[in-house]
């Protein structure tokens, strides 16, 4: 009797405190949001202001001041095809689509392989954890200096193992120059890219309750049907989210391949150029700094629209409420 | 209570984050930003500015170095927001885009006058430190590099070539360059010559000499145009590569950066290369810190100059100028440590610690220096110096020529078609289009 008697009253008090939140803890988050908004918003909006201005070596000390020239710049950018911002676009996109497609879906293949693998009892199991996650501690300029090394025709390691040690082509091929060049860039990527995905597979895999595997064996499924219909479905939330992070990682790639060729100098070829390197390299080596904020805004927006449909596709994945 | 004495101290704790400490600064400071061109510049820099602080107790220095792949976008980031250095090294092909963009203090000409004028400096060094049509200058020359040829003295001597007819003219040159292909030291093959392809930002600084001597040019003569694929221009080019083409170079030399070519010399893989004088200092220094003393090469080798095409044996002449920014509050004190710097006894020193040359005449002909057989050698082959135009626009064209120079040795490497005159020269029909579509969208 005391407890039914009891609740009125506490709903009122809930009620009461429901109708007047404390605000002090709100003031004192509000710098933090304040000083995000700026950090993240300002840049932004800046860009997009910039991308509307005639910003160039003779206006840049004018800055935010510089003429306003509208959407001249996307205009150029999209239909003047003697605009040199967009010489070498073509190869830079083909590359760009190329490479993010193959590094995504090696990396997160070989991470999801691996982790399956890890997700055993073996001797050693923690030192292999430890040892396989060593790519992605090296950091991507570092990775990108020290594949240019070993792609090297003569001395490089990769020839000398190919060709000296294992004799699988007759004569050591050039791995900088020509179309070769494209799995310079591809291999070191997805070399570092892989092992944290593991790392997150593996996670993931052991949140897989043990006992749905051992019904599954009790009535006889094999392991090959338990992975199709047991742990795949459960990592798909995982895979989803895994595989946007790549893609978004992967088309802004720039580390890797300014570093292995040349350290920013000249150009990595038709074959290994990629949006960023280009956009960096013709925005600020050719000082057109409106038109190169206007091309950081398209790839932007079409990257927004991306993770939008992207996310609103694979929504029911990732809830795992499908 | 206790909540009122948790939230005072959360709300003073926020406050004191917001409002911070402002240091108060010194009227007698100075920032100097220089590059990173010694092997410890920050220590090297402060060795250099002793004399300078013990006459001027009152002054401090702040030297900030930044290396040279970031140095542009820190500095054109600090001309266009006015919030840079008092005193700071500039690339010579750099000063009259930053002046261009009003970020630099005007020297006036009793400043000028108080460190010699033109007449005190090599005269193509003078020439960086202002506009080509503009005489007001905005900068002083402070070291120097140029360009020559290192060649193996024994391989010469085995392969039977007198290296005063191998350097004579284009036509000698690559005779010598056949005879010398293969020749063997110690039982190890030699290449006749090593040049980086791509990946390097020397690409442009090493074709140019050639361009020049055949008597073609970077740009028209009315600097409105691209120039790289005059008749002239192309048939340097094509010269040039052709070393690669025939095998004169190793294809894998290619794909080299300077310092990798480099490398290769000290360690026998080419006969000939053409560098700077910084390899003199590196061939005189003990394996032990970091040099090349011991090597072969560094006991059996000589400086020539570029062999001569129709039009000359020019050398690339460049280097560091020193510049004030109009944003110094202290610009009397910044011009005496410029002016200090630019001096005839720091220079010979700076020259000591870096292997760069001195850009003054007094200080290059120092007897210290020419003390050294090397130098007096290297001096007396770079007399024929000649810079890039001095034009606000230079950076992006040697952008678009370091990208289309460099993606040429595709072809010169076949890999991308086959290696020909006529493709060398479609190749830079594409390279004057792009540079010329920079020209007009710089304007």
């Amino acid at each position: 009797m005391t407890t039914v008697l009891a609740l009125p009253a506490a709903r009122t008090r809930s009620v009461r405190k429901k109708k007047k939140p404390d605000a002090f803890p709100y003031l004192l988050l509000l710098p933090a949001v304040l000083l995000m908004a700026a950090v993240n918003l300002t840049p932004i909006l800046q860009g997009f202001y910039m991308s509307l201005l005639k910003l160039n070596q003779f206006t840049l000390t004018q800055y935010l001041d510089a003429p306003f020239v509208g959407l001249e710049n996307y205009r150029q950018i999209l239909f003047d095809a003697d605009n040199p911002m967009r010489t070498g676009m073509g190869y830079a996109l083909r590359n760009t689509v190329l490479y993010t497609l193959t590094v995504s879906v090696c990396a997160v293949g070989i991470g999801l392989g691996v982790a399956l693998l890890m997700n055993r009892d073996f001797p050693g199991k923690g030192i292999a954890r430890t040892l396989v996650l060593l790519p992605w501690i090296v950091p991507s300029y570092v990775v990108g200096t020290l594949w240019g090394f070993m792609w090297q025709r003569d001395v490089g390691i990769v020839n000398v193992v190919l060709v000296d040690w294992l004799h699988l082509m007759d004569e050591k091929p050039f791995w900088l120059l020509g179309s070769n060049s494209f799995w310079a860039i591809v291999i070191p990527t997805v070399w570092r890219a892989w092992p944290v995905m593991m790392l997150i597979f593996l996670a993931a895999l052991q949140a897989i309750p043990e006992d749905q595997y051992e019904a599954a064996t009790i009535d006889g499924v094999s392991r090959w049907k338990q992975f199709l219909h047991i742990t795949l479905p459960l990592l798909k939330p995982v895979i989803v989210i895994q595989f946007m992070f790549q893609i978004i990682d992967n088309v802004y790639s720039y580390n890797i391949v300014s570093m292995m060729f040349g350290n920013g100098a000249g150009y990595p070829g038709e074959w290994a150029d990629l949006l960023m390197p280009l956009l960096t390299r013709q925005s600020f080596s050719y000082w057109l700094f409106g038109q190169g904020a206007a091309v950081s805004f398209i790839m932007m927006t079409l990257m927004l629209v991306f993770v939008g449909v992207w996310l609103k596709t694979f929504r029911k994945s990732m809830t795992g409420n499908d | 209570m206790k909540s009122l004495a948790a939230r005072s101290l959360a709300a003073g704790l926020l406050g004191s984050c917001l409002l911070g400490h402002a240091a108060p600064a010194s009227a007698a400071e100075l920032n100097l930003w220089v590059m990173s061109t010694t092997e410890q510049q920050q220590a090297d820099t402060r060795e250099l500015l002793k004399p300078f602080l013990a006459a001027n107790p009152t002054l401090r220095v702040n030297v900030t170095v930044l290396n040279w792949e970031s140095a542009w976008a820190k500095i054109t980031a600090a001309a266009a927001s006015g919030q840079g250095p008092d005193v700071l090294e500039l690339g010579t092909t750099w000063v009259p885009a930053i002046s261009s963009m009003g970020a630099l203090e005007q020297i006036s000409e009793p400043q000028q006058n108080e460190v010699g004028g033109a007449k005190a400096f090599f005269p193509v060094m003078w020439g960086t430190t202002h506009r080509h049509d503009d005489p007001k200058v905005f900068a002083i020359p402070w070291y120097a590099d140029a360009r020559a040829a290192f060649y193996r003295t024994d391989v010469f001597k085995k392969a039977g070539i007198d290296p005063r007819d191998a350097f004579a003219n284009w036509g000698s040159f690559k005779q010598a360059m056949q005879k010398v292909n293969g020749t063997e030291i110690g039982g190890k093959k030699i290449a006749a010559l090593g040049y980086p392809g791509k990946n390097d930002w020397n690409v442009v600084h090493n074709m140019a000499p050639w361009i020049w001597n055949a008597g073609g040019d970077l740009l028209s003569a009315d600097r409105k145009k691209s120039g790289i694929n005059s008749t002239e221009a192309v048939q340097a080019i094509v010269y040039y590569t052709s070393f690669a083409a025939e095998g004169l170079v190793p294809k894998s030399a290619l794909e080299k950066d300077s310092g990798q070519i480099e490398s290769g010399f000290f360690n026998g893989q080419y006969a000939v290369i053409f560098t700077g004088p910084w390899i003199l200092r590196q061939m005189a220094t003990p394996k032990a810190r970091g040099g090349q003393l011991e090597t072969v090469t560094a006991n059996n080798f000589a400086i020539a100059p570029y062999p001569a095409g129709l039009k000359g044996n020019q050398t690339f002449f460049s280097g560091s100028d020193l510049a004030m920014m109009k944003s110094s509050k202290n610009k009397a004190e910044a011009w005496k440590l410029l002016a200090y710097l630019t001096g005839r006894e720091p220079q010979v020193a700076f020259s000591k610690m870096s292997g760069m040359l001195p850009t003054r005449l007094d200080a290059a002909n120092d007897p210290g220096l020419m003390a050294n057989p090397h130098y007096a050698q290297f001096m007396a082959q770079v007399k024929n110096g000649r810079h890039y135009p001095s034009i606000p626009g230079w950076g992006p064209l040697e952008s678009v020529y370091l990208k289309n120079l460099g993606n040429m040795f595709d072809i010169v490497g076949g890999l991308k078609g086959k290696y020909s005159p006529l493709a060398i020269k479609q190749a830079m029909d594409a390279a004057a289009q792009e540079a010329d579509q920079v020209l007009y969208s710089a304007r």
